[in-house]
């Protein structure tokens, strides 16, 4: 069966060492258009350097990476965002002096066009600050939007980074625990936000809450020292043996 | 506070343009060429927070387009004295003594050694840069001493201030409302910029660089541009400086030159704008309290200005209009440079 249309990423036998480290080895995934593909591992497994990898921030050593079927393997990091991959950091990097609703503007006028605009004040321009401010509402911060980011809470901070990555239209969203260091009440209101968003946007989404990987995800890769150890549907890798050995452990909860 | 903010800059310039004409009547004509002085200071330092204070660039070699704009403006001037004209790779170059083009020669030439040197300095950060900066002024320091023609170690001295349009402006007076439409014009255009989708993506870069080129724009074109054009408008002070002056010489882009309008910023207060003005009027201040009282004025002032770091971290300008004066809606906190 050949697919016509291209899936939104594919990663074709990824490579990465860092001195002796293997990183990534010989990784291959796709994720397709609106599908929520979760990567999970124990830490260390190269989860984040798979998705820097995929950001441009870190160049692999062999494979490539497709992006529409487009080879996007040696572009920058502003180009790969540009072409609409957007991304949440696994430790929450933001615009801390700026206030909630110019950190969301900001990822706005990054996919306006040209930022060489010298005269009219950005912050009174209504085409850059009511799609920042939807994108606030929509992951519950519509009443933060003053806020300077740096004083958000850590749950805040998250639905920011998420505002950012969603404001940018993306086609591909690059989640790295979205979830870290959540409290009990914050994380479901997280899952309810993602699975809100499924179906409308790819999503590559790391996370070590077994929980909410095996409520989002329609197809589920583990990593083990940067290696596929098992990929296809959720229940069939749980039940996988190599998998509930290798890194489930025993139950559904990751060992960490 | 908001209106604070908005009256205090007015307040400023309206005390500026009455000063000289009650300092002539009150026999003390000095201080207007003096004022001058604070004016193109000011005017550096102001360039200076545009990379410093709201991009995070932390230049150690600002002076060197200051040199750049100064030894432009003077070089061109002298020929149109002597009549000669300055031949540059078998090209002729006629000299003039005509402000209205060697301001913006010297802004222009200045901004594009600008944009050279901060294309290389630009691939670093942190100290690197700090270093890079100050090293390529360095060289601009010995490019200048070893220009021969051009006086060398002792500099160059002119024999009369730059025409304005044909008209003579050449009296301190003049000189000084010259340099102060200069200012205010740089000041009026710097503060569109910064809150410009240009402005806000400097100052999104002093913050997170990395978030910035995730969200896809490409940091460094905006920072060079930055750099730029904070270069232009240090050539344009730098001519202003040897327009004043009737001389220039190395000692302009000399680090200790930087390493002042460094302090101005600080002092002022960096991502203000103002506030480094500020910064130039109370260190030209110091500099003449201290050095009547002091001939190591220096050693009195470090001190002071670590004091006045520690606790007003948001520099002077911050404790007239108060801390949130460009919070449209953000920066709030005030906050001094972020390494990246
Ligand atoms: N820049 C680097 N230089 C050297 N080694 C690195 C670098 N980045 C990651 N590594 C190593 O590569 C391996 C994979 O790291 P990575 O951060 O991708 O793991 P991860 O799966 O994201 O882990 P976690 O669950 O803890 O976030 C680790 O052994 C790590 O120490
Ligand atoms: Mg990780």
């Amino acid at each position: 069966m050949v697919d016509p249309s291209p899936p939104t990423l594919e990663l074709k036998g990824l490579c990465k060492a860092f001195g002796g480290i293997t990183a990534t080895d010989n990784l291959s995934l796709t994720v397709a258009a609106g599908e929520v593909h979760a990567l999970i591992g124990p830490n260390g497994a190269g989860k984040t350097t798979t998705m820097a990898q995929i950001t441009g921030e870190i160049r692999p050593d062999a494979g490539h990476i497709l992006l529409d079927g487009r080879d996007i393997t040696t572009l920058p990091v502003h180009a790969r965002a540009a072409l609409g991959i957007g991304r949440s950091f696994q430790i929450t990097t933001l615009f801390p002096d700026f206030s909630a609703l110019d950190n969301v503007a900001m990822a706005v006028q990054a996919k306006a066009g040209t930022s060489f605009r010298f005269w009219r004040p950005a912050r009174q321009e209504s085409e850059l600050r009511d799609p920042a401010r939807d994108a606030l509402a929509r992951v519950g911060l519509g009443d933060r939007t003053e806020v300077p980011a740096g004083d958000l809470s850590h749950g805040e901070k998250r639905a920011l980074e998420l505002a950012m990555a969603l404001a940018g239209r993306p086609r591909l969203l690059l989640l790295d625990e979205p979830m870290a260091g959540m409290g009990p009440e914050e994380s479901p209101r997280m899952v309810d936000l993602l699975l809100a968003l499924k179906g409308s946007v790819a999503m590559l989404l790391v996370e070590h809450d077994m929980d909410a990987v095996f409520t989002l995800a329609d197809r589920l890769t583990v990593l083990v020292t940067g290696a596929v150890v098992a990929s296809g549907e959720p229940d069939r890798v749980r039940a996988d043996p190599d998998v509930r050995r290798a890194y489930l452990g025993e139950g559904d909860h990751a060992p960490c | 506070m908001a209106d604070r903010a908005r009256i205090a800059p007015l307040a400023f310039l309206a005390l500026l343009l009455a000063l000289p004409p009650l300092l002539e009547a009150a026999d003390q004509a000095f201080y207007i060429s003096l004022l001058t002085r604070v004016l193109v200071s000011g005017l550096a330092a102001a360039s200076l927070d545009l990379i410093l204070g709201y991009g995070g660039m932390v230049s150690f070699g600002h002076a060197a387009f200051l040199g750049v704009g100064g030894y432009v403006f003077g070089i061109l001037m002298s020929h149109g004295f002597m009549g000669d004209a300055l031949v540059l790779g078998g090209v002729e170059i006629p000299g003039t003594n005509e402000a209205l083009i060697l301001l913006p020669i010297a802004t222009i030439l200045a901004g594009l050694v600008a944009l050279a040197i901060g294309a290389i300095c630009l691939r670093t950060g942190g100290v690197h840069f700090i270093m890079i900066t100050l090293a390529f002024a360095q060289m601009l320091y010995f490019l200048f001493v070893g220009m021969e023609d051009y006086g060398g170690d002792d500099g160059l001295s002119l024999w009369d201030r730059a025409t304005l349009a044909g008209w003579d402006v050449s009296s301190d007076m003049a000189t000084f409302y010259l340099s102060l439409t200069a200012l205010v014009a740089f000041l009026v255009l710097a503060r569109r910029l910064v809150d410009s989708r240009f402005g806000m993506v400097i100052r999104a870069a002093r913050q997170n660089e990395r978030r910035l080129a995730a969200l896809g724009l490409p940091v460094q074109r905006y920072k060079l541009a930055c750099f730029a054009l904070a270069g232009m408008a240090a050539g344009l002070a730098g001519a202003l400086t040897v327009n004043h002056a009737e001389f220039v010489s190395p000692a302009m882009v000399h680090w200790t030159r930087s390493g002042e309008i460094l302090v101005m910023v600080i002092l002022g207060g960096m991502g203000t704008l103002y506030g480094p003005v500020l910064g130039a009027v109370v260190y030209f201040l110091l500099e003449h309290l201290l050095s009547g009282w002091t001939e190591h004025w220096m050693a009195a002032f470090g001190p002071a200005l670590i004091l006045a770091v520690l606790f007003f971290r948001g520099g002077l300008w911050r404790l007239i209009v108060g801390k949130e004066m460009d919070t449209a809606g953000g920066e709030a906190r005030g906050e001094a440079v972020h390494h990246g």
